[in-house]
């Protein structure tokens, strides 16, 4: 089970990273496209696409490695067992908040489909279509946070796909 | 009392919004304040393109859009932008009369009511260099924002090249375009005068705004309020074409006292763009196929 | 009734953040409860449609890429030849170092239109270094926080456009408007950096060994990369090549050139990179998304528009009226970001503007750095966010950090307000 989980949340941040890359070669074609005369039609709003995918995707990834932030003043102030309170009350209300994103997110997909509403700009994509990624990520995200508050209930310490990587800039 | 919430993706100073708060006074006043519409102008509430859909799924009441912005969607959306086809405020009117119950056929489809309907002043070229036949426009880079535009750049020999409005401004003075397609308002709106010194008035088409409201929560209104509604909204419209069409010369006056060239197009340039004109009807028929055609025909019955 | 409102919504944020819950998550939950409190509408389906419309939004492309662009160039050898060109010519300035923060800050801000990126990629450069060379933590993070917001007042500039459009503005003019106050800005900012330096002469870390003009032009070799890097992404919007957006792209092509050419580029360091950006990009794009909502409810609540509407209903004196609007916007500016403020007053608050004789370019000015001052007001400032992403330091320490660079921003208005030919006089010589 953890091991499916956890390469769950690691497919979603391969996919978030595709997003990024795509990202940045939808950007790019506009300025190699018009010095050569050629018209890319809709490549800004599919940049937008895959800005969402690279954000919606990477929701659980970048959970599970502790790096969505919070504050943590109250948290680091009081004594353990007021912690493990605070640590599960915010647990439960992330999973509530989460639970109703995800549920509208998906919901907002099948609306879509249902509306057969189309973008309005040049690219004229349905929409259901990119906001799969709205709906993907934001479940991925429901089920880490109730992992995360399952082992919590159950006082064991909940998992993260890697400590904080040295290489990052840290100033402690 | 019922409230509605009624987003509009214009800002609050442009005529349609005006006209818009007018209409909503007037609603209150009719109604004895039973029927409040909250105007979020300036896609405060919804962007532009969420519109249709919150007003669709109940997240609001009312709403306005631009009948082109749906084109994507069925090709009838898109018959007030073919180029040359209806150039003038009477010309435009006619269209509307022709179209407008194919189009509000179409709305109740996604269970909309259509209230009403109001033109944009036509749209002109701006441009940095003086234009004098359709060869000058070869090449040239060309603002595009919308499928219609494009094919009619390309028609015309220029480039088009998408550039968001947020980055408009930078793009004109920078270069990245030279050429603009849109209204003396919107021209007038984001100042041009400042990037661009020509303004050739070919009047190629007057987009169309309508104003439209949730036909559950029409039907949820009691026959005094639904007809204190329908004849705010005739006035609404009676008035908004009255105001764009005063605007328009007051435009194209503000254009020529910030010192932009404003003239008509030259008769050379005029009958080539005539030409892109007819082939883009054409090509709008095939894509509308006969009720489009039959749109037309009762169109040019009117004409 | 607004005050109760107001007063339910602010305690129940205050109790959802200090009990830990993720920022974007707690804002989301603010949104979901006011809707259910104070509306009669169902507040699913808006927020799903306003979290996908932002996040898909083309006009945030820029953020991600520059995200990308500051975790390429972490793995190279910029920073530190950076500093190596430049602490010999910075040695006599008193603070130094932390001097690259503001500069840094300041060019990069003619790149990018937002705060948040202009924070997060020179943040991203220049920590390590200043960390690794001993400068104290305060002032490293309050300078980055203070002089990353200059993102919003330096053209190119997201909030410009968004203010231009609502208020019926020259964007050309807002540009143009921003620079002096931008370089006002970065001098107090310096001249801060100064005074606290000659006031705790310890704390700055010694300079390096003393140099010769020559040596101190052999060392500014070091900069040849930074220098191209930076103009070929200015240069790139400036001759037309790009649009603003697109100038991101450059940058995130120019700093994998640059890491190629130091021979720092390679599998571990490229998808080390991604990742990171990935990353951090989905920490901002997640507070983003709650940000989003909250605007969407508080559109609906109308409590912004009521306050705003009371303001102007109070009949004040320009300079009162003023006033009240700083406060007022600072005040909100502590919940919601800078755009959405801008997007939820301006329709009534224009009108008032305009009948008190206040200028609408200078009020634009006016508005971007009272915006600024949001970037670093907790709980709701994304520059704290960023740099809490970055370093790890809790936002509320951040916060700490930066407050004289917030009094500063309070002394920027009051000169803007004695002086507004900073304001005006540029562009009335260069568009007229
Ligand atoms: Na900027
Ligand atoms: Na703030």
């Amino acid at each position: 089970m953890r091991a499916l989980l956890d390469s769950l949340y690691r497919l979603s941040g391969v996919l978030a990273a595709v997003g990024m890359v795509a990202t940045l070669v939808l950007v790019a074609s506009g300025v190699l496209a018009r010095p050569l005369g050629i018209y890319l039609p809709g490549t800004d709003d599919y940049a937008g696409y895959a800005m969402a995918a690279c954000g919606f995707f990477a929701l659980a990834y970048t959970f599970k490695h502790g790096e969505h932030i919070r504050v943590s003043l109250l948290l680091e102030r009081v004594g353990p067992r007021m912690r493990a309170a605070l640590e599960w009350f915010s647990l439960a209300a992330g999973t509530a908040v989460a639970a109703m994103l995800a549920f509208y997110a998906v919901r907002m997909v099948l609306q879509s489909h249902e509306f057969e509403e189309i973008s309005q700009g040049v690219d004229a994509t349905p929409l259901w279509i990119p906001q799969l990624s709205m709906a993907f990520g934001s479940v991925v995200l429901l089920i880490a946070l109730i992992d995360d508050l399952v082992m919590t209930t159950l006082g064991r310490a909940p998992a993260r796909l890697a400590t904080h990587s040295g290489e990052a800039a840290r100033m402690e | 009392q019922t409230t509605w919430d009624m987003p509009t993706p214009y800002p609050a100073s442009n005529f349609h919004t005006e006209n818009i708060q007018q209409f909503a006074k007037e609603v209150d006043a009719a109604t004895g304040g039973k029927l409040k519409i909250t105007v979020h102008a300036n896609g405060s509430l919804f962007k532009a393109n969420e519109i249709k859909r919150a007003v669709q799924s109940g997240q609001a009441q009312i709403g306005e859009l631009i009948i082109s912005g749906l084109a994507n969607e069925d090709a009838l959306y898109a018959l007030d932008t073919v180029p040359f086809l209806a150039t003038s405020y009477a010309d435009s009117k006619k269209l509307w009369q022709a179209s407008k119950d194919a189009v509000e056929a179409r709305l109740a489809k996604n269970g909309l009511k259509v209230l009403y309907s109001v033109a944009w002043p036509p749209q002109g070229l701006y441009s940095m260099a003086e234009l004098k036949t359709i060869g000058d426009l070869k090449g040239m880079k060309i603002r595009s924002y919308s499928p219609t535009v494009a094919r009619m750049i390309e028609l015309m020999g220029g480039q088009p090249v998408t550039v968001q409005a947020a980055d408009l401004t930078q793009a004109l003075s920078t270069g990245v375009v030279s050429a603009n397609l849109t209204s003396s308002a919107t021209g007038y709106d984001t100042k041009s005068w400042e990037q661009l010194s020509h303004y050739y008035d070919i009047q190629a088409w007057l987009p169309k705004n309508i104003v439209f409201v949730s036909k559950k929560a029409f039907d949820a209104l009691d026959q005094p309020a639904r007809d204190a509604l329908l004849k705010a909204a005739a006035a609404a419209e009676e008035r908004g074409w009255k105001v764009s069409e005063e605007k328009t010369a007051w435009y194209i006056d503000q254009l020529k006292a910030n010192k932009m060239k404003v003239q008509p197009a030259p008769e050379a340039l005029q009958a080539e763009l005539l030409k892109v004109g007819e082939k883009m009807t054409a090509e709008w028929v095939e894509k509308a196929g006969p009720d489009g055609q039959a749109i037309l025909d009762a169109y040019r019955k009117l004409k | 009734m607004e005050i109760m409102i107001a007063a339910v919504m602010i305690g129940l944020m205050l109790a959802l953040l200090a009990g830990g819950v993720w920022i974007g998550l707690a804002l989301m939950a603010i949104g979901i409860l006011g809707m259910l409190g104070f509306t009669p509408r169902a507040p699913g389906d808006g927020m799903a449609v306003a979290i996908w419309s932002h996040g898909s939004s083309w006009t945030l492309t820029a953020l991600p890429l520059f995200l990308w662009m500051g975790e390429i160039l972490f793995r190279t050898k910029l920073s530190e030849d950076m500093f190596k060109g430049l602490s010999p010519w910075l040695e006599r300035l008193p603070g130094r170092l932390l001097h690259t923060n503001i500069i840094g800050c300041t060019l990069f801000a003619a790149v990018s239109g937002s705060s948040a990126a202009t924070c997060a990629t020179i943040g991203k450069i220049a920590l390590p270094e200043l960390e690794r060379r001993g400068y104290p933590e305060s002032m490293a993070l309050g300078t980055l926080a203070g002089a990353g917001t200059l993102g919003l007042l330096i053209p190119p500039s997201i909030i410009m456009i968004v203010y231009g459009v609502a208020a019926d503005v020259s964007i050309s003019k807002l540009f143009i408007g921003g620079v002096l106050p931008g370089i006002l800005l970065a001098t107090l900012f310096m001249g801060w950096v100064v005074v606290w330096s000659l006031m705790n002469p310890g704390k700055i870390p010694a300079a390096d060994l003393k140099t010769t003009f020559v040596e101190k032009l052999a060392a500014s070799k070091n900069l040849i990369p930074v220098i191209l890097l930076i103009g070929g992404v200015l240069g790139s919007i400036y001759s037309g090549i790009a649009t603003a957006t697109e100038a991101a792209a450059i940058g995130v092509i120019g700093s994998l050139i640059i890491a190629a050419s130091q021979r720092t580029l390679n599998r571990k360091s490229f998808f080390g990179a991604l990742m990171g950006a990935t990353r951090l990009y989905c920490m901002i794009a997640l507070i983003l998304a709650g940000s989003a909502f909250l605007t969407l409810a508080m559109g609906y609540i109308g409590l912004p528009r009521h306050l705003a509407e009371w303001i102007g209903a109070l009949g004040l004196s320009p300079a009162m009226l003023l006033v009240a609007l700083a406060i007022f916007y600072i005040l909100l500016g502590c919940f919601l970001d800078g755009i959405s403020i801008v997007v939820l007053t301006m329709a009534v608050l224009m009108p008032t503007i305009q009948s008190a004789g206040i200028d609408p370019l200078w009020f634009g000015i006016f508005v971007v750095v009272v915006v600024e001052m949001a970037q670093v007001t907790p709980p709701v400032g994304f520059n704290l966010f960023v740099l809490q992403g970055l370093t790890g330091r809790d936002m509320t320490v951040i916060a700490r950090y930066a407050l004289p660079y917030f009094l500063l921003m309070v002394v920027a208005v009051v000169l803007l307000y004695t002086f507004p030919g900073l304001v005006t006089w540029l562009p009335g010589h260069m568009i007229g």
